[in-house]
């Protein structure tokens, strides 16, 4: 059977890759540019037996997702900036409650109501510090359609696994743009169901030791007895101010994403092997990146493309070797420079670190992203 | 081969959509593709452009800053894309709604009428595919029996009669360009 071709917007191949997934519920509430996610999962739902509702409002939507998830759905809702804000407390609480579910955030301009109809990047930070506390994220970033498809899938399988939110941080270039897309046949992508409590259900604890990442837990409702609060808890869900219960839920909360740094981190290179001046670059801003550094090797310079797909948690190890082998990173993202600090932090042998950046609403162009790496190349 | 192209005009007169069927076409001839759109809020009234790439490459970014190729549909588009041609390319202006002419003795210019054409085939909603069947017989960079195609897949819902009207549209604009 041949594959079928798409010519899809990122937008569309994410709810395509949710219905991929087995998304069968989905509450929101729609807004440029992520509006497509929701107006084609409110067709393709209802048609494949899931739910859809449209809520008052983006806190709302969150909620219904949460509670969806909580009763055993493979639940999503999309959003862009504002509705991103709002949205914060309950993600806080999704990570508390240790409630898998997947949020979309395809960004546009801001701050506030910012330009609607155009793309930024600059939302990496909140994503990441958004909500209060101190807690686990995982937010993976997609540079084109297919990936577009594949990273939502993706998501659904690690918050089936690590119980929390997962985030998919598009941004408006790649939302509404549209290129080739084979669409994958079912059972070609791996999909990730977290398995149920066997246990009888007086002994059952819903968060024991050794549930927090691919363990077993219940749905709400299906005979197993526990307790779901925004408050630091015990193993069975409910209310402590135990100290030993306080530090082990925190430690349980950093540990998902501390103990499996390999498995989360994933990172595309491009010429990196023998790169003097690499670009790190994601989303949307790694197209134009690339463009760039074909243009370099053209012209002679060594040039290299270092592009995490998975932001969150940031490659850490990687971009310290990547740095100590080059001899200029530059960081090409659309905002003011977020990420770039990152790399900053993680730069342990001095090598010059140089932002390339664009936040006037438009797509950062190779000319001059090629222009820095001529400079650099001085 | 590689044609990047820019369509401009008003919100409402189909620029967006004929960018899309342009990006479908030479996906059904086994190209590379992209399509970006760059809109305001509003719905109609306000300025509309893509960015189209058709390419045997690879596509990187989907933003054609100098692009091969114009398609200038409103008089505000010829200011704003008209220094942006590469030397040596194309451009498409709208002349019943566009009175200026270009400077640029650089490239290659072909008036069209498109909203006269479209008008005399019964609506000037379809003068968006005369320029689009401008595009195919001005450079062959797809053919009109590919946008035709196009038109079946991407306004899956429309009436035979009314994709055989834009495939008419798409005919003359071929004519009007040659």
């Amino acid at each position: 059977m041949s594959k079928q071709i798409k010519l899809w917007q990122g937008n569309e191949a994410c709810a395509e890759g949710a219905m991929y997934a087995g998304c069968d519920f989905f509450g929101g509430y729609p807004i440029t540019p992520s509006t497509e996610v929701a107006e084609i999962l409110a067709s393709l739902l209802p048609k494949a037996g899931g739910k859809f509702i449209q809520m008052e409002d983006e806190i709302a939507g969150i909620g219904t997702i949460l509670g969806a998830a909580a009763a055993g759905a493979k639940s999503m809702t999309s959003t862009s900036g504002p509705g991103f804000s709002l949205m914060m407390e309950l993600l806080g609480y999704g990570c508390m409650a240790e409630i898998p579910c997947v949020i979309v955030n395809v960004q546009r301009a801001g701050p506030s109501t910012g330009l609607p109809t155009k793309g930024a990047q600059a939302d990496v930070m909140q994503t990441r510090w958004g909500t209060h506390g101190d807690h686990p994220t995982i937010a993976l970033c997609p540079s084109s359609i297919e990936e577009s498809f594949k990273l939502t899938v993706k998501a659904f399988n690690l918050a089936e696994k690590f119980r929390m939110p997962v985030i998919l941080l598009l941004d408006e270039f790649i939302g509404h743009m549209r290129e080739k897309m084979e669409v994958p046949r079912p059972g070609e992508l791996e999909i990730y169901n977290h398995p149920r409590p066997k246990v009888d259900p007086k002994e059952y604890q819903h968060y024991a030791d050794g549930s927090s990442v691919g363990g077993p837990y219940a749905a709400m409702g299906s005979g197993y007895r526990f307790n779901i609060t925004g408050l630091t808890h015990d193993k069975h869900g409910f209310p402590t101010a135990r100290l030993d219960e306080i530090q082990w839920k925190m430690d349980r909360l950093r540990d998902k994403i501390d103990r499996h740094l390999a498995e989360l981190t994933e990172v595309e290179e491009e010429f990196l092997d023998d790169a003097e001046i690499v670009i790190f670059s994601y989303g949307a801003a790694a197209r134009s990146s690339q463009q760039a550094v074909r243009q370099s090797r053209a012209k002679g310079i060594k040039a290299g493309l270092l592009r995490p797909t998975t932001i969150w948690p940031f490659p850490d190890r990687i971009v310290t070797d990547v740095l100590k082998k080059c001899r200029t990173m530059l960081v090409a993202e659309i905002s003011q420079g977020q990420l770039v600090y990152e790399v900053e932090r993680c730069n342990k042998s001095s090598t010059p670190v140089v932002p390339v950046l664009r936040y006037d609403g438009e797509m950062i162009t190779p000319a001059q992203i090629l222009k820095a790496v001529e400079e650099a190349q001085k | 081969m590689h044609q990047g192209i820019r369509i401009s005009g008003f919100g409402g007169q189909g620029v967006i959509s004929a960018g899309i069927l342009l990006a479908q076409a030479g996906l059904l001839e086994d190209k590379h593709v992209s399509w970006f759109p760059a809109y305001g809020a509003e719905m109609r009234g306000g300025t509309a452009n893509c960015s189209v790439v058709i390419s045997t490459d690879e596509v990187a970014t989907p933003v054609v800053s100098r692009p091969e190729t114009v398609i200038v549909m409103n008089e505000p588009s010829l200011a704003k894309f008209e220094p942006l041609v590469k030397p040596g390319g194309l451009m498409i202006i709208n002349s019943s709604l566009v009175n200026s002419k270009t400077r640029r003795t650089d490239i290659k210019v072909v008036y069209v009428e498109c909203n006269r054409i479209a008008e005399e085939l019964g609506t000037t909603k379809i003068a968006n595919m005369v320029a689009l069947g401008a595009f195919s017989g001005a450079t062959g960079a797809v053919s009109i029996e590919a946008i035709s195609r196009a038109l079946t897949k991407v306004f899956k819902r429309a009436k035979p009669e009314i994709i055989e009207l834009n495939v008419k549209a798409l005919k003359k604009g071929a004519e009007a360009a040659r």
